[in-house]
């Protein structure tokens, strides 16, 4: 891991102390998944507030969907604990997962029955649901899915992103207090990802504590309030989105032809940078940007454009994942 | 970090739970629904009814008979028809019906991704069990079903007589007829459950319905085969398939019970022993 890492671990915990223990959703500590002589999970201590969206980013592979199944009580830990809204998994799962609806690992239903059938079936398993209020409540995550109109068609016939959405009925089916989505965009169009996102926000807005996984980093970054990471089954940050934006060092691209000029000056100044075939971007640690520019222009670059950057969740997901990190020059 | 900062909401201190009904009733919905379900009782029915045709053929020729003895007995004598079709249905297809329901019920939702949906709305994970062994239960009772109401309504067309005659030649009246099919299909029921009950074990072991499929039936022919080696008679009285032959006493008069008792208690012992295991196995299941 880089060095720039360390503040931003180190933010994480002093947030977390600071908010005079806010109220968790759900919490791992330890957790640790071995399959045969492959690490899937290690040491992942999560945090859930209560309220929040929590993206759990990470490529593939990464163990967010093992994380999510020992979250759900569906897989046992190797080592470590999960607490699920304050009940310990997988011993509590029936006192907690009532409340907690989930889309764990693709859309699981019959292709033999419709849209409607299926999803009463889940219905009539899910403890909070009266038996009266099955038929309305499934009416009613079908319409709020945009699947009300396929009802009554086959699963078998159904598109990938019908698939998903008729997953996502499922888990809410019955107003919850989690709702856990796996990886929830898969399949979707453009159109029906703005449609989850949609969902997402208002289960937000109702106080819902939603967790989603993805490894599409503008997806999380549009959507979360809360972001971890995953890296090979650690996490490697995790925090409030606006803490992790922040912890970024920002930079400033210089767009220039002359790039080795530029490349020489930088250098000369102590200035930490990454050159490109027609820019160069100059990381703002010890020197402001009229600083830099003014170097650069007094140096004989011509400089056609300087745009400061801010330190996006791309930037930090490249940074904490990607093995070659280029420091400075 | 304390507990105290978790969030412990009193709505979580009592487990919820869905009623058992409304599960078995869901259950029933979905297995009866199935294609292949309908599929192996229009296979089942086949059974009687050729065997009702076989029957008549045979009568109209007026041939003398070259066959199994069982189905010599079928000769104008109605209620041997139930029996016969039981009797052949027994050692391979209904098996095949039964351990392929236990294999969908665990194993083919575990591959279709349906158990996890299960197991997170939460329905317990003996429920589960308790559930699907209900949906297995009454899938075979519905085929042991078919094969007893259509041998006795193909026995009585066929053969256009309500008197039944017994294998010790004495005759039966229409009602001890339907009484001794009842107690058949009784056993049958049970012994088929048994081979159920251990397919529901294998198909907690896999997400595979077709692993359980294979090896119930290759269990289920190598029991047979040392069934039948004399040498191993030490070895007859832990066999399944031990006096799956004795369906025929129930038409002796008076009834000979020896065998299907005996067999019936065998058959409980592979209950208890399969159910145990499975509830067992999927309480620490990973899905």
């Amino acid at each position: 891991m880089s060095l720039s890492t360390e503040p931003l671990a180190a933010t994480g915990a002093v947030g977390a102390a600071q908010q005079a223990a806010p109220a968790l959703a759900a919490r791992t500590s330890g957790l640790r998944k071995v399959y045969g002589h492959t690490v899937a999970v290690d040491c992942v201590d999560l945090e859930v507030p209560q309220g929040a969206v929590l993206g759990l980013l990470g490529p593939n592979g990464s163990g967010k969907t093992t994380t999510i199944r020992m979250l759900l009580g569906l897989t046992r830990p190797s080592a470590g604990s999960v607490e699920l809204l304050g009940v310990p998994m997988p011993d509590g799962a029936d006192r907690a997962l009532p409340h907690v609806g989930a889309l764990v690992e693709g859309p699981g239903f019959h292709p033999f029955l419709s849209g409607r059938e299926n999803l009463r079936r889940c219905a009539a398993a899910e403890p909070l649901l009266p038996t009266e209020g099955i038929s309305r409540a499934v009416d009613e995550a079908l319409e709020r899915v945009g699947l009300g109109h396929a009802a009554t068609r086959k699963y078998r016939g159904y598109s990938l992103g019908m698939k998903q959405r008729l997953g996502l009925a499922a888990a809410l089916l019955v107003p919850r207090r989690l709702v856990v989505l796996d990886e929830p965009t898969n399949g979707l169009d453009p159109a029906g990802t703005r449609e989850i996102r949609a969902v997402m926000a208002e289960l937000h807005g109702s106080g819902t504590t939603v967790v989603v996984s993805s490894h599409l980093l503008s997806e999380v970054e549009a959507t979360c309030t809360h972001v971890a990471v995953l890296h090979q089954g650690t996490a490697v940050a995790q925090g409030s989105l606006a803490e992790l934006l922040d912890a970024g060092t920002p930079t400033l691209t210089v767009s220039t032809e002359d790039v080795q000029i530029a490349v020489d000056t930088l250098r000369d100044n102590r200035i930490p940078f990454w050159s490109d075939v027609d820019s160069v971007r100059v990381e703002l640690v010890t020197a402001t940007p009229q600083q830099v520019i003014e170097k650069l222009v007094l140096a004989g670059v011509g400089v056609r454009e300087a745009r400061r950057e801010r330190t996006g969740l791309e930037e930090l997901f490249a940074r904490l994942t990607e093995s070659d990190v280029r420091e400075g020059s | 970090m304390t507990t105290a900062s978790i969030a412990s909401p009193q709505l979580l201190e009592r487990t919820p739970r869905a009623p058992l009904g409304r599960l078995l009733g869901a259950e029933l919905r979905w297995v009866l629904r199935r294609p292949r379900t309908l599929a192996a009782f229009g296979v089942l029915a086949l059974v009687p009814l050729g065997l009702g045709l076989l029957m008549s053929m045979m009568d109209f020729g007026a041939a003398p008979l070259q066959g199994p003895p069982v189905l010599a007995s079928l000769l104008g004598n109605g209620m041997v028809l139930p029996l016969a079709a039981m009797g052949m249905a027994m050692p391979l297809l209904m098996p095949m019906i039964v351990s392929m329901t236990a294999a969908d019920a665990i194993a083919g939702e575990s591959s279709h991704g349906t158990l996890r949906g299960l197991l997170i709305a939460p329905i317990g994970r003996t429920r589960l069990v308790v559930v699907k062994a209900v949906g297995v239960a009454a899938v075979t009772a519905l085929a042991v079903a078919v094969l007893a109401l259509l041998g006795i309504t193909a026995g009585v067309a066929f053969t256009g007589t309500t008197e039944f005659t017994s294998l010790s030649g004495t005759s039966l009246t229409f009602m001890e007829g339907i009484g001794r099919v009842g107690v058949a299909a009784a056993w049958v029921w049970l012994q088929m459950f048994a081979v159920a009950a251990v397919a529901l074990a294998l198909s907690s072991l896999t997400d595979h319905p077709l692993v359980v499929l294979a090896v119930m039936m290759g269990t289920l022919i190598v029991f047979a085969v040392l069934g039948g080696i004399g040498d191993l008679s030490w070895l007859h009285p832990v066999l399944l398939t031990t006096g799956w032959m004795s369906v025929i006493d129930v038409i002796r008069d008076p009834m000979e019970s020896t065998a299907l008792v005996e067999s019936s208690v065998r058959a409980l012992c592979y209950i208890v022993i399969g159910l145990s295991a499975t509830i067992a196995r999927m309480a620490t299941k990973d899905s």
